[in-house]
């Protein structure tokens, strides 16, 4: 069997492989790009019928898929060329789309979740895509690539980092570029509390984020919170969801229970959350403090958990007000969540006077609102985020003389960093190295306290220096009331009853990737499991419940989480050298409420970032430095067939044809430098191309013709942009603009009612059939034919001014328009230098291919032949017989 | 030259760009395409036509055939100055200009007048280590509303210690208008003139005072190993690498007005603009039309020396117009024929025009 190579995909070169084919060729079609169909594609219509131009092609692609004899290899192009006696000997780059064809079934399922928005090509511009994207609708073959052309500057270690992956550099990249909403949803995804992780987390992402090795680490928390603030929750309707017929009882409505309970919810399984407090939320509502979380931000979160069809009863503790055993008979799985919620004791004489409270009480009873009485001077023992809360609390409740006393150093502190540098920004002393030995009353009343002095010593289990007290160093303070923060602790008994194993701690021993327990049908986890951590452990170890309870439910094997990746970090070469490429450029913090009023109240101290800020600030991330994919692995996530192939590699081959056939097409000119059209400055001022894309119904608005969302009334076209022109080295006529303007102004005629429409033109080129025909009936419809090309375009007050003679009156006109649509020239495609000069083409002076005078497909090299736009304009119809001959020529070739 | 244009003409396509473009068309009785039409038939041509172009450039630099029908225009005229046949004043522009090297007539002694007033010494080309030489125009030397440009802008380059000199007395014509109006004989004249005294003293760079005289020696003198710049570059570099600073606030409003000389012809519209933008206090703002499709002030190719024939409302009323309407408290430029032709309309609008080195003098 003969082989030929077809190289490009538009109309002619469809047209060549489908005759080549047909005489029982084998034809291996090159196209460059996602999918045939070339610019053919592009068109709403074609001139003079005005017939669909996706109906009349659309159907061709599909035959050169289905073509038996026809191999169609999209994103590959040759890189060389050798003949070798007739033959040609053709080196083809096969270029990585990073998704398997044989698996992608063009669900389009990952688009939305790419956070990269990049312009169409397909819609020249006038239009987004994703990195991950299929152009068009009808695209042959049918199926999604992705835009991957440089590899992410860091290792993203933030998501590595992040105990629920949240796909950090994806929405940052959304904030970076205004896009706050995708941003959220991004977020959202992973996160049942965006706005809880928003202000509390202690994001271990920032702790990692490589950039912090070039100058600081990103502000990923609070841009969270920026996204968050944009976005009224309540307004999110959740999605359909399937009902499973399958219940599941949550014990504990803290961070834990309630993510489990979402993620259940939405696998659609019938949830009830039984709550002991009076309100759902866990330590999120009863210890962090107001100024810090405030409660309708976490009511909102709760809301939306219950409005996804979770029930949520509080007031009832099991294992008192109901026993777990009977939960476990009315539900198919128990999820037991119920925290660490026990405060630990001081073991010092004197704790059980009053005035000597348990932290976690006491801001439970803040934030319960109830009325505390501290007195003027408090002491809070402790050196946690627990403690620094309580220590705020206290100085907003009007205390004056607040002490925090730790016995380690600074050092060894496990509160966060920027807690702490708050706590002393408000006033509030630590005392380091003191520890309490007694309490003494007064009167019944707490008077005074004994500390003693510590030193560091040996380090203990947790790796933290121990500290042993100073010999004969006690001294005496005096204090209305003590807060004592020292751990926390669970109360775990209520789970005995029906067997389940506790830790010597008391904690429910758990497999920490499923979440079970050893009685089949109990998952537990949070501090629950592993003892006081943080919120988004919490919120990861309810959602990996969430994923083996719906095993479990479905009798399926628990799906492991895949094994975590170890956040990586920026090698000493990769900092020098990404160090001299992006400047340094510091941390824009979030604006706070001054010390001074905010030490009055329980207002948020944090004031949130504004949209430029957060988008400066988010624009710092190195993943969004580049172009096209930032691999956050986003579709790899969304896919269900696991399509998605990141570690796909270019592919070269060697193969002999027969023959060659080029029909690389054409591109547009690019008016940019006819600075007195305003293309890309005057906003209205677009190109033929666009317009085309404008009003297809495949295009950006679906067919309508719209100009910023309005529909314009007032068209000019002008003719000749760049044909026919010295100016731009292109002395030829492009031979379609002529026809594909009257073909535009009819369009508009016939969608927009009333529109007034002008057509500037040097001399009207209809010569084809029914073309003449065409162009009057155009006329005759009510199109302003004005012979003068305008010699600038300039904003007016009310549109765009014309500036035009009317030749053939001799009157200067300034025409105020909605839009300008310039008829912009051909030029040979990008790309077809480099193509001829691997095959020894030769080219004429605009870089068209040479062709015989009489043979128009034969090329300087015998065996290579050339159709379409590539030798010269032509239009569609010219296009498709140039395509017969090229596929004639190489048939009388091969048969020589 | 003209059998090239000649050749040119005949490639016209009349596709109506140029009149398109003309800041007299339709205003005015000159139509540029149909001039072109005229000569490629060799046609008759009423002989107050051609006076009209402005010299611009914009159909020169707009048309798709290169046609360059501002060339054409002095071809035209050249023919009527062959023959006598043109306006008195601009007869009388090109008879000062051949004996006082200036078209207005001024003693060519007192070419130099306008720094002898000044704190700063000024010194001659040859007294110079560098050889860079500060080109005054001919209405910069003269007319007291100009002088204070070449003054404030040696003042500047002084305050940042850049060495410059002058060539005082002389200096002549660089002859911009004087080609445009069709005395090529008398422009390559005033051409030789200059060009001796460059070489004569080893002038290594030259800072044009106005874009006309920077047109001129940059485009029409040939290749003379001289770098060539407009004040507004230099004043642009030198705030840039902060040897001069504004230091003082301009809280006004002030729209730029891009000269064609400067703008379209030799492309210079970022410079001035952000000498604009160093300044404190000064809000800028745009007209319609700036940049490359900045409308002609009308003081070019010879329009500065005599008045056409047609009433008609002057491009410099419409700027001014616009300018009022924007609520623009300056109209700032940097050509000093724009000065002056912008300067009436304003003056009667109650708005002020000012150069850019007199704004900038009030702030350093």
């Amino acid at each position: 069997m003969n082989k030929v190579l077809v190289v490009g995909g538009g109309i002619g070169g469809i047209t060549a492989a489908l005759e080549l084919a047909s005489c029982g060729v084998s034809v291996t079609m090159l196209e460059e790009g996602p999918s045939i169909g070339g610019r053919m594609i592009q068109l709403d219509k074609t001139f003079p019928t005005l017939d669909c131009s996706t109906c009349t092609l659309s159907p061709k692609m599909v035959e050169v898929a289905l073509n038996h004899n026809i191999e169609l290899l999209s994103w590959a192009k040759p890189m060389a060329v050798k003949k070798a006696g007739q033959k040609f000997q053709v080196t083809i780059l096969k270029k990585s789309r990073y998704v398997d064809i044989m698996k992608c079934t063009a669900c389009g399922s990952c688009f939305p979740g790419c956070p990269v928005v990049m312009k169409s090509e397909f819609n020249m511009g006038t239009g987004p895509r994703k990195a991950i994207y299929i152009p068009f609708p009808q695209a042959i073959p049918n199926k999604a690539s992705i835009d991957k052309r440089e590899d992410r500057p860091c290792k993203a270690a933030c998501v590595d980092a992040c105990p629920i992956h949240t796909n950090v550099l994806g929405y940052l990249k959304h904030i970076s570029e205004g896009r706050f909403t995708d941003a959220y949803m991004l977020i959202r995804a992973t996160n049942p509390f965006p706005s809880v992780c928003g202000r509390v987390c202690y994001a271990p992402c920032e702790q990692v984020c490589n950039r912090g090795q070039l100058d600081d680490p990103l502000a990923i928390r609070d841009l969270k919170r920026f996204a968050v603030d944009r976005f009224d929750l309540d307004s999110l309707e959740p999605s359909q969801i399937q009902k499973t017929e399958k219940k599941v009882a949550v014990i504990g409505a803290g961070p834990a229970g309630l993510a489990c309970a979402h993620d259940l919810a939405v696998e659609g399984h019938e949830v009830t959350v039984f709550e002991v407090l009076p309100e759902p939320g866990g330590m999120l509502r009863y210890a962090i403090p107001e100024y810090r979380l405030p409660k309708e931000e976490l009511r909102k979160e709760i809301r939306y958990i219950e409005r996804l069809g979770v029930t949520i009863r509080c007031g009832i503790e099991v294992g008192n007000d109901v026993t777990l055993d009977a939960i476990k008979n009315d539900y198919d799985a128990v999820f037991v969540g119920t925290g660490a919620p026990k405060g630990l004791l001081l073991d010092v004489e004197g704790e059980n006077l009053p005035g000597v409270m348990d932290g976690l009480k006491f801001l439970r009873a803040v934030n319960s609102g109830e009325s505390v009485e501290t007195g003027k001077s408090v002491a809070i023992i402790g050196g946690g985020n627990t403690a620094i809360d309580c220590a705020r609390t206290v100085r907003r409740l009007g205390s004056e003389n607040v002490k925090v006393i730790y016995r380690r150093t600074r050092d060894e502190m496990p509160a966060a960093h920027e807690e702490i540098e708050a706590l002393l920004q408000e006033g509030i002393e630590i005392q380091f190295l003191t520890t309490p030995v007694c309490f003494y009353a007064d009167n019944g009343k707490l008077s005074r306290m004994e500390c003693i002095r510590m030193k560091l010593g040996e380090p203990d289990a947790s790796g933290r220096r121990r500290p042993v007290p100073v010999e004969n160093s006690e001294f005496s303070i005096s204090v209305d009331s003590v807060i004592t923060s020292l751990g926390q602790a669970t109360q775990t008994s209520f789970v005995e009853e029906i067997g389940v194993l506790l830790a010597k701690n008391g904690t429910i021993e758990v497999n920490p990737l499923t979440g079970l327990t050893n009685v089949e049908g109990i998952f537990a986890g949070g501090d629950v499991s592993t003892g006081p951590a943080y919120v988004v452990d919490a919120i990861a170890a309810g959602q990996r419940a969430a994923l083996s309870i719906s095993c479990y439910l479905k009798n399926e094997p628990a799906t492991m989480t895949k094994a975590v990746k170890k956040p990586e970090r920026l090698t000493e070469d990769e900092v020098v050298d990404l160090t001299a490429k992006i400047p340094r450029v510091g941390r824009i913090h979030m604006p706070e409420i001054s010390v001074k009023e905010r030490v009055t109240n329980f207002g948020e101290v944090a004031i949130g970032y504004s949209p430029e800020d957060a988008m400066a600030e988010a624009s710092r991330c190195l993943a969004g430095h580049i172009e096209g994919c930032i691999q956050c692995g986003e579709c790899e996530k969304l896919c269900e067939v696991r399509a998605v192939d990141h570690t796909m590699r270019d592919e070269i081959v060697d193969i002999e044809y027969d023959s060659i056939v080029l029909a690389p097409g054409f591109d547009l000119y690019d008016p940019t430098e006819k600075r007195e059209y305003g293309y890309g400055t005057l906003e209205g001022v677009i190109t033929g191309i666009e317009f085309e894309r404008i009003c297809s119904v495949t295009g950006p608005t679906g067919g309508d013709i719209l100009l910023n969302g309005k529909t314009p009334r007032r068209f000019y076209f002008i003719q000749c942009v760049g044909s026919r022109d010295r100016q731009s080295g292109a002395r030829f006529c492009s031979r379609v603009c002529c026809m594909y303007t009257a073909k535009h102004a009819s369009i508009v005629k016939d969608r927009i009612k009333g529109a007034e429409i002008y057509v500037s033109y040097i001399d009207v080129r209809a010569y084809g059939k029914g073309y003449e025909e065409f162009y009057k009936s155009t006329q005759e419809s009510g199109t302003f034919y004005i012979r003068g090309i305008p010699g600038e375009i300039t904003k007016g007050e009310n549109g765009l001014l014309v500036r035009v003679e009317n030749m053939l009156s001799g009157e200067m006109r300034e025409i105020e328009v909605d839009i300008v649509i310039l008829a912009t020239g051909v030029r040979p495609r990008k790309g077809t230098e480099e193509l001829c000069n691997i095959m020894s083409i030769e080219r004429d002076e605009y870089g068209f291919i040479k062709v015989d005078s009489i043979t128009p497909s034969r090329t300087n090299v015998a065996g290579i032949f050339v159709c379409g736009m590539a030798s010269g304009p032509k239009d569609v119809p010219d296009t498709v017989a140039s395509g017969g001959e090229a596929a004639s020529r190489c048939m009388e070739y091969i048969n020589q | 030259m003209v059998s090239q244009t000649q050749t040119r003409v005949l490639t016209c396509i009349q596709c109506g760009k140029c009149t398109g473009s003309c800041p007299e068309a339709g205003r005015t009785p000159f139509n540029i395409r149909m001039l072109v039409r005229k000569k490629q038939f060799q046609s008759v041509v009423e002989e107050s036509i051609p006076w009209y172009c402005t010299s611009c450039g914009a159909c020169t630099l707009r048309c798709p055939r290169d046609v360059k029908p501002s060339e054409m225009i002095i071809e035209m005229r050249s023919a009527l100055v062959e023959n006598g046949a043109i306006p008195a004043a601009i007869q009388k522009a090109l008879e000062n200009t051949f004996v006082q090297k200036n078209p207005w007539g001024r003693s060519r002694a007192k070419r130099g007048a306008w720094f002898e007033k000044l704190d700063i010494e000024v010194p001659h080309i040859s007294e110079t280590e560098s050889k860079r030489l500060l080109f005054t125009c001919c209405i910069q030397a003269y007319d007291p509303r100009c002088m204070v440009i070449p003054q404030n802008v040696a003042t500047i380059l002084t305050k940042g210690g850049v060495e410059f000199g002058v060539l005082g007395e002389e200096e002549a014509c660089c002859g911009n208008e004087i080609r445009r109006v069709g005395e090529s004989g008398l422009f390559e004249e005033l051409q030789e003139e200059n060009k001796a005294a460059f070489e004569e003293y080893g002038v290594k760079e030259i800072i044009a005072l106005s874009p006309h005289c920077m047109n001129a020696l940059k485009k029409e003198y040939g290749d003379l190993g001289i770098k060539i710049v407009h004040y507004t570059e230099v004043l642009a570099a030198m705030i840039k690498e902060g040897s001069i600073v504004p230091k003082g606030s301009f809280n006004k409003k002030v729209i730029y007005h891009d000269p064609c000389f400067l703008g379209k012809q030799n492309g210079i519209f970022d410079e001035p603009r952000s000498i604009l933008n160093a300044i404190e206090g000064l809000e800028p703002l745009e007209f319609s039309r700036s940049r490359e499709n900045s409308m002609c002030c009308e003081g070019g190719g010879g329009r500065m020396f005599f008045e056409v024939e047609a009433t008609y409302q002057r491009n410099a009323e419409v700027r001014v117009q616009e300018a009022v309407e924007k609520e623009a408290e300056v109209i700032a430029t940097s050509c000093p024929f724009c000065v002056m032709t912008l300067e009436d309309p304003a003056t009667e609008k109650g708005i002020t025009v000012k150069e850019l080195s007199e704004i900038l003098m009030e702030v350093l």
